[in-house]
């Protein structure tokens, strides 16, 4: 069976939004709202100053506090790892987005469904595609492929470089992990 | 965070608004008045004398009335403040006894029929009187049935599972220091009964004038006491534990203790009319358990005012103040 993950590289993200984008126009997302952000975080006092690009979406946590909440079982993972939301049985009771460490839940504001990242999972990746912020990021900050295949890019990222998951204090164990920046000011 | 694209508004919202803060109170309420009327029965009311000529204490069936009413208000809240109404009935279809929340549909979908079903019980003396044929006819048969010893017990279980779930509905929510405490539950089943026995004090007063038993009013203020010092009590070891667990912990106990609107209505809402004001009453005006309706009318609306801004405290200042 198949473990997806994802590795956002910190060092190669230059904050473009080019990810943001191919997420709005892949999933019709609705305006005002995001599926993910990059966040641009700047940190030290002049002149060495560093700025940091954060991800902010689903992290498809392995243990989800938004499917341990979820009433009707609306919130669900697929047994390649990945955290879907059935709409048909999703009442919107807002469980699911008050659970989640990650802020990655959102009430889409027409409708009153709830949204999230999907890793493009009906559109893309039951293709055999790459989710779309993967295949468009211009400088490869984000690998995307199956954890348990040895040959796969993730699995020689994941044992050449230091990546490390966000908030682990909640025990979640996220499948979207990260390589922190070490470049600016901070950092020379 | 400081972000350059996009908006932060998407997260910045209050997801549960004073709908849920009402029906948390309604269901505290109404477990409260449940577990007062059943006490009452059990003290004081004897099945077998229950007909058309006995007098039932107004307390009680002010009681037996309440528990019905405010679980189907609070309920309607609920599915009003869904994002999608329509769509309400999956909750009732399809369960994850993982959630608290299904473990809560699950209870009401026991508990509030049966407490609909207690009035046949609590009201037996005017449904006999009333002559309405099938009421009569199915009180009858809960009454001489000897189901009555087990529906109350399980009335009872119920009860305080209503009363309790709330609680661990929003502790369940372990990102949000204020409601991730294991003392929530509690609290909110002892402010519940607190509210209960107000409520049930004064309808019994307003509209079962003719019915109320003095000693059982000041039996039940008594009560009221004990549960208003206990939650002071809770309230105390919230806060305590959330100072000594450090982190973003302390730093929202900082929070919602000491900044803004709702540090107001905590200190003067929830505290002082909820809490002090109806001790302060108990122990001067009342004193001796004397029967002054002006105050006790007055002291039992304070406490169910300080149950419901602690709900509408807790609610807002746990989504508001996430130590972030």
């Amino acid at each position: 069976m198949k473990k997806y993950f994802m590795i956002h590289d910190e060092n190669l993200c230059i904050g473009c939004q080019g990810c943001s984008v191919a997420c709005r126009s892949e999933n019709n997302v609705p305006s005002g709202v995001y599926r993910l952000q990059v966040h641009a975080k700047m940190t030290g006092t002049f002149p060495n100053l560093k700025m940091d690009f954060l991800r902010h979406s689903c992290v498809m946590c392995e243990d989800s506090p938004c499917v341990t909440v979820c009433p009707t079982g609306a919130s669900f993972k697929t047994a390649e790892g990945i955290t879907l939301l059935d709409h048909r049985t999703c009442v919107s009771c807002k469980y699911c987005i008050l659970a989640c460490p990650y802020d990655a839940r959102f009430v889409e504001p027409q409708t009153g469904e709830i949204g999230k990242c999907t890793f493009c999972y009906e559109t893309r990746l039951s293709k055999g595609e790459q989710p779309a912020c993967v295949t468009v990021c211009p400088t490869d900050a984000l690998t995307f492929g199956d954890l348990n295949d040895e040959n796969s890019e993730v699995s020689k990222i994941m044992k050449e470089k230091k990546v490390y998951l966000p908030k682990e204090e909640f025990k979640t164990r996220p499948q979207l992990g990260m390589i922190a920046n070490r470049k600016g000011g901070n950092n020379e | 965070m400081n972000n350059m694209w996009g908006s932060m508004a998407q997260y910045n919202e209050i997801y549960w608004p004073w709908p849920i803060a009402v029906y948390l109170f309604l269901a505290g309420l109404s477990a409260g008045a449940m577990i007062v009327a059943l006490f009452l029965r059990w003290k004081g009311i004897e099945l077998d004398k229950i007909s058309s000529s006995s007098k039932f204490d107004g307390c009680f069936k002010a009681a037996a009335i309440i528990a019905p009413i405010t679980i189907c208000v609070g309920l309607a809240l609920l599915v009003l403040d869904l994002g999608k109404p329509l769509s309400f009935y999956w909750i009732l279809i399809k369960y994850n006894f993982a959630s608290v929340m299904s473990i809560g549909v699950a209870l009401l979908l026991l508990y509030t029929p049966l407490a609909f079903i207690y009035l046949l019980v609590a009201f037996a003396p005017q449904i006999k009187a009333s002559n309405i044929s099938i009421l009569e006819s199915l009180s009858n048969l809960v009454l001489k049935s000897g189901l009555v010893k087990l529906m109350e017990i399980l009335l009872f279980v119920l009860a305080i599972g209503v009363g309790v779930y709330t609680g661990f509905l929003l502790s369940a929510i372990s990102k949000l220091p204020l409601w991730d405490t294991p003392v929530l539950p509690i609290l909110f089943l002892v402010s519940g009964f607190s509210s209960g026995i107000a409520a049930s004090v004064i309808c019994g007063m307003v509209f079962f004038k003719d019915n109320i038993d003095q000693h059982v009013v000041a039996g039940l203020l008594k009560f009221d006491l004990f549960a208003i010092v206990c939650e002071i009590a809770l309230l105390g070891a919230l806060f305590a534990l959330m100072f000594s667990k450090g982190g973003s912990s302390e730093v929202v106990a900082v929070q919602a203790l000491g900044s803004g609107a709702l540090a107001g209505i905590f200190w003067f809402g929830v505290v002082g009319m909820g809490l002090v004001l109806p001790i302060v009453i108990d122990l001067t005006v009342l004193k001796g358990h004397a029967y002054k309706p002006t105050a006790i009318l007055l002291n039992t609306l304070l406490v169910i005012c300080g149950v419901i801004l602690l709900r509408y405290y807790i609610v807002y200042a746990g989504q508001i103040f996430t130590g972030a």
